[in-house]
C-alpha cells in the first residue's frame, strides 16, 4: 500500500499537469481548423486560402487547415463554431456582416449569438455604394426622399443590402418599394440601369465599371469616411444625427466588418492573443501582400480589438435596428 | 476593326498561349465528364494558377477550359444518362436513348459537330453585334424571362406521352422539391423541417446524378447484363453519321444557337433553362414531335447548338455592361481584375484588341473540343457496353464522389442515393424523371419572375408589355402545333381510310 501511494500521487499530478496544459490552450505546435462556411470556388474561401499558411507561420503552429462548411449562408458555419471548443484549434472565417444581420433580423436556423464571437481581426472589406441609374433622374438622397413615389429598390433577397436600405430609408425618410427576388448583382445593376428600379447598392469595386460608363451614378457610401476616388459622394453617416447616427453607425460598423476571423464564445484569452498576433502579422507580411495583389484579392485588415469595439457598439444599438430590420422583412412577405 | 482582329489573333500565336489552350481544353474535358462539377468548378480550380502569365495565354486557359466543359458534360448524358452538369440535362432525353440502340457514336458526333457549329455562331455572333447588343439587353426584362420560362415548360408534354396526369404529377414532385429551402424573394425557409443542411435546398446536380445515374446503375443491376445490349459495343452508326446529322439539320442549329445566344446574353436566365427551352423549340418544330424523347438526333443537336453559343453570349454582359452575366462569367471578371482589365464598354474601344482574342480564344477552343471529341467518340462509345459488374461500381463511385464535390457535404452523397430510389421507382411506374427535373429547374426561374414582374409591372403585365404579349402568342402556338399536326394527320388519314 505505502509503495502504491506514491505512484498514485505522481498519477494524479500527471493527471492535473496535463489538465492544467490542456486548460492554458495555445496553438503553438497544434493543427488549427479554419472553417470557412462559403462555397469552395468562392472569393471567401479564396480568402482563406491565400491567408491560413501565414498564421500558421506566424502563430507557429503545426499548420491552419481550411475547412469548407457551406449551408444556409454561412449559418451552418457559424452554428459548428459557436458549439466549437473555445480552445483555439477552431476559429471561422467569413461575413461577418452576414452573420450579424442573419441574427438581428431572426432567422430561424440561427443557434448563436453573432455579438458573443471572439473576433480576432479582419482581412478585407470594401465600402458599400448606393449607386441609382443615370436615367433616373435622381442625383442625391435628397432627390430620392422628394420623388413623390416610392423609390424603386430591386433586390437580391434578404442580404446585406436589402437590410442597410431598409435602415437607410427608414432614418432618411425615403419611401421604399423593395422588389426583391433578382438573382445576383448582374441582374439588379441592369435592372437599375434599364429604369425598372431607382437604384441598388453594391460594392465599389463592382460599380466602378458601370459608373465610369456614365450608367449609374453613386449617391451615398456606406462606409466610415468618404471614398477617395468619388470625394463629392457623402457617407450616410453625415446625413443623419441623433439616434439615427447610431443605427447607421451600427450597419457601417457591420459593412465594415466584412471578412473577417472570429472564434468561439469565451475563448481562451492566451489563445486569443496568440490569434490576434498571428493574424495582424500574417496580414502585414510583404509576402502575403504580394500574393494578394497578384491574385486580385485586395487587403484591408483590422486588428481584433477594434472589431470587437464594432460588435459592442451594434450590441447597443440592436434596440434600434431590430424593429426596423424585421419590419423590412416583413414587408416582403 | 481589322487590325484588332489581327491583333487579337497574333497574341494567342504565342508557344505559352498555344500550351495553356491545350491545356485548358484537355483539363475542361475531364472536368466536364465527372459528374457534379462543371464550368464554374474548374474556372475556381484554375485560378490560383493564373497570375504571372501573358495575358491572352491566361484567357486561353480559362476560358479553354469553361468552353471545354460543356461538351464533357453532354458525353455522360449521352452515354450513362449522367448529366455533367445542370445544363447538359436535356441532352439525357435523346442522346442516352440512341445510346441504347446502338447509336451512341452518331449522338456523339452530332452533339460535338452541333457543340462546335453553336460555338462559332456565337464568337461571331460576339464580334459583330457588341453595338447593337446593349438596346436589346435594356428592352427585356423579368416579364420576358417569365415567358421564357414558360416555354421551357411546355415541354413537359413531350414526354407525358401515356398519361399526362403521371406527366403532371412528377412534375408538381419537381416543383415540391425545388421549393425546399429558402425562398429567392423573401428568404423564408420552406420545408427544412429545422435542418440547417435542407435551408439551401436539395442541389440540382446532386438531385440529378441520384435520379439519373443512380437509379440507371438500379435498374441495370436487377435487369442484370449490359447498358447496351449489343456485342462489345456494336454500333449501328458511325460519328461521321452524327456530323452529317448536324450539317443536315443546320436551320435547327441556327435556331438553337441563336438562342442560345440570347440566354447568354440575359443574366438571370441559366443556361440549363436554355437546354431546355431549346429542346422545347426542337420538338415543337418539328414535323415529327413523337419521335422526341426516343432517340431523335435533333434532340441532341438542339441543346449542344445552345449551349455552345451561350458562352458567346454570356461574355456579352460583361463586355457591355461591366457585370458579370454569370457565375463563371464572375470568376473570369476576377482574373480580368486581377490581370488589370476592367471591363465594361470601354473595353470596345481600348481594349478590342483582347475582345477579339477572346472570340479566336472561343473559335479555337471549340474548334479543339469538337476535334478531340470526334477523334474519341467512337471509343467511348464503347463504354456503355461494358461488363456491368465493371460499369456499376464504377459509374456508381464516380457519381457519388461527384455528389460530394458539388459542395463538400456528405448529405449531398445520402441525398443521391435518396433520390436513386425515387428514380429507379419512378422509372418502374413510368413516371417521367424528365417531367421531374424540368418543374425543378424551371419552378425558381418562374417564381422569381413572376413576382417581381408583379412587382414592377403590376398584375396585367402580360398583356401591357408588347415583347411578353407577343412571347405569350408564340408560346401558345408553338405549344398548340404539335397537337394541330396530329389533328390533321388523323384527319387525314381517317380521309384516307374513308375513301
Amino acid at each position: 500500500m505505502r509503495a502504491r501511494l506514491p505512484c498514485l500521487l505522481l498519477i494524479f499530478l500527471a493527471i492535473a499537469a496535463s489538465g492544467a496544459t490542456a486548460h492554458a490552450a495555445s496553438v503553438r505546435g497544434e493543427i488549427v481548423t479554419l472553417l470557412s462556411p462559403n462555397s469552395a470556388g468562392g472569393m471567401m474561401t479564396r480568402y482563406a486560402r491565400m491567408i491560413a499558411p501565414y498564421i500558421a507561420r506566424h502563430a507557429g503552429a503545426r499548420d491552419v487547415r481550411v475547412r469548407i462548411m457551406t449551408g444556409g449562408g454561412g449559418i451552418r458555419g457559424a452554428n459548428a463554431l459557436w458549439f466549437a471548443e473555445p480552445d483555439g484549434r477552431t476559429i471561422a472565417f467569413t461575413s461577418v456582416t452576414t452573420l450579424i444581420l442573419s441574427q438581428l433580423a431572426g432567422s430561424e436556423a440561427v443557434r448563436f449569438d453573432a455579438t458573443r464571437f471572439v473576433y480576432l481581426g479582419r482581412a478585407a472589406t470594401e465600402p458599400r455604394v448606393l449607386t441609382v441609374g443615370a436615367g433616373s433622374g435622381i442625383t442625391s438622397v435628397h432627390d430620392a426622399r422628394t420623388l413623390g413615389r416610392p423609390f424603386v429598390f430591386p433586390s437580391q433577397g434578404t442580404d446585406e443590402d436589402f437590410y442597410s436600405m431598409a435602415v437607410l430609408a427608414d432614418v432618411m425618410g425615403i419611401p421604399l418599394k423593395v422588389i426583391s427576388g433578382y438573382d445576383g448583382n448582374a441582374d439588379t445593376a441592369l435592372a437599375v440601369i434599364k429604369g425598372d428600379g431607382d437604384g441598388h447598392i453594391t460594392g465599389w469595386s463592382a460599380s466602378q465599371a458601370v459608373i465610369e460608363a456614365g450608367d449609374e451614378v453613386p449617391v451615398l457610401t456606406l462606409g466610415p469616411e468618404r471614398y477617395p476616388d468619388y470625394p463629392d459622394v457623402p457617407t450616410a453617416l453625415e446625413l443623419v444625427d441623433g439616434a439615427s447616427l447610431e443605427a447607421v453607425q451600427a450597419i457601417v460598423n457591420m459593412l465594415d466588418m466584412r471578412r473577417g476571423f472570429f472564434g468561439p464564445p469565451d475563448l481562451d484569452p492566451e489563445a486569443t492573443a496568440e490569434l490576434r498576433t498571428a493574424i495582424s502579422a500574417a496580414l502585414d507580411d510583404p509576402q502575403l501582400v504580394a500574393d494578394s495583389v497578384a491574385q486580385g484579392l485586395p487587403l484591408l485588415p483590422s486588428p481584433g480589438e477594434a472589431e470587437q469595439i464594432k460588435i459592442t457598439q451594434i450590441t447597443e444599438a440592436s434596440q434600434h435596428l431590430v424593429p426596423m430590420l424585421r419590419a423590412a422583412l416583413e414587408a416582403i412577405r | 476593326m481589322l487590325e484588332a482582329i489581327v491583333a487579337g489573333l497574333a497574341a494567342l500565336a504565342t508557344p505559352q498561349a498555344v500550351v495553356f489552350m491545350l491545356v485548358g481544353v484537355s483539363y475542361g474535358l475531364v472536368i466536364g465528364i465527372l459528374p457534379g462539377l462543371g464550368g464554374i468548378v474548374a474556372l475556381a480550380l484554375l485560378l490560383p494558377f493564373t497570375y504571372g502569365h501573358e495575358l491572352a495565354a491566361t484567357l486561353a486557359l480559362l476560358l479553354g477550359a469553361h468552353i471545354a466543359t460543356i461538351w464533357g458534360g453532354s458525353v455522360t448524358s449521352i452515354l450513362f444518362k449522367v448529366p455533367g452538369a445542370a445544363k447538359s440535362l436535356a441532352l439525357v432525353f435523346d442522346g442516352h436513348p440512341m445510346t441504347r440502340q446502338g447509336h451512341a457514336a452518331r449522338a456523339l458526333g452530332a452533339s460535338a459537330t452541333a457543340a462546335l457549329m453553336g460555338g462559332l455562331m456565337g464568337a461571331v455572333f460576339l464580334a459583330f453585334t457588341i453595338p447593337i447588343v446593349r438596346p436589346v439587353m435594356l428592352a427585356l426584362g423579368p416579364s420576358e424571362y417569365l415567358m421564357m420560362a414558360l416555354w421551357g415548360l411546355t415541354i413537359i408534354a413531350t414526354f407525358s406521352e401515356g398519361s399526362l396526369l403521371k406527366g403532371l404529377v412528377a412534375t408538381c414532385l419537381g416543383i415540391m422539391v425545388a421549393f425546399v429551402g429558402m425562398d429567392p424573394v423573401s428568404g423564408t425557409p420552406r420545408f427544412w423541417f429545422g435542418n440547417v443542411y435542407l435551408l439551401d435546398g436539395i442541389s440540382f446536380p446532386v438531385a440529378m446524378i441520384g435520379l439519373f445515374a443512380v437509379a440507371e446503375m438500379m435498374t441495370l443491376y436487377v435487369k442484370g447484363g449490359a447498358m447496351v445490349d449489343r456485342v462489345g459495343g456494336e454500333q449501328r452508326s458511325t460519328v461521321l453519321d452524327g456530323v452529317k446529322d448536324a450539317f443536315r439539320h443546320w436551320g435547327l442549329v441556327l435556331r438553337s444557337s441563336l438562342l442560345g445566344l440570347w440566354v447568354g446574353v440575359l443574366p438571370g436566365v441559366g443556361a440549363s433553362v436554355g437546354g431546355i427551352a431549346a429542346y422545347a423549340q426542337a420538338a415543337q418544330t418539328s414535323p415529327t414531335p413523337e419521335r422526341f424523347g426516343k432517340g431523335a438526333v435533333e434532340g441532341v443537336i438542339a441543346p449542344d447548338a445552345t449551349l455552345g453559343a451561350n458562352e458567346g453570349g454570356g461574355l456579352m454582359p460583361t463586355l457591355a455592361f461591366g457585370i458579370p452575366g454569370g457565375e463563371s462569367m464572375a470568376i473570369l471578371l476576377v482574373a480580368f481584375l486581377a490581370m488589370g482589365i476592367v471591363p465594361g464598354p470601354r473595353m470596345l474601344t481600348s481594349e478590342l484588341d483582347l475582345v477579339f482574342s477572346m472570340v479566336w480564344i472561343v473559335v479555337i477552343a471549340n474548334l479543339l473540343t469538337a476535334l478531340i471529341g470526334l477523334a474519341i467518340s467512337s471509343r467511348l462509345a464503347r463504354l456503355p457496353a461494358l461488363n456491368p459488374n465493371v460499369m456499376i461500381p464504377l459509374v456508381l463511385s464516380v457519381c457519388l464522389l461527384g455528389a460530394f464535390a458539388t459542395r463538400g457535404l456528405i448529405e449531398d452523397v445520402v441525398v443521391a442515393a435518396a433520390f436513386g430510389v425515387v428514380g429507379y421507382l419512378m422509372n418502374k411506374y413510368q413516371y417521367s424523371r424528365a417531367n421531374f427535373v424540368i418543374g425543378m429547374v424551371l419552378a425558381e426561374m418562374i417564381e422569381r419572375n413572376l413576382h417581381i414582374s408583379l412587382g414592377l409591372y403590376g398584375e396585367f403585365f402580360l398583356f401591357t408589355r408588347p415583347i411578353t404579349t407577343a412571347m405569350l402568342a408564340f408560346i401558345v402556338v408553338t405549344t398548340a402545333l404539335p397537337f394541330v399536326r396530329r389533328y390533321r394527320r388523323s384527319r387525314a388519314m381517317a380521309a384516307g381510310n374513308g375513301s
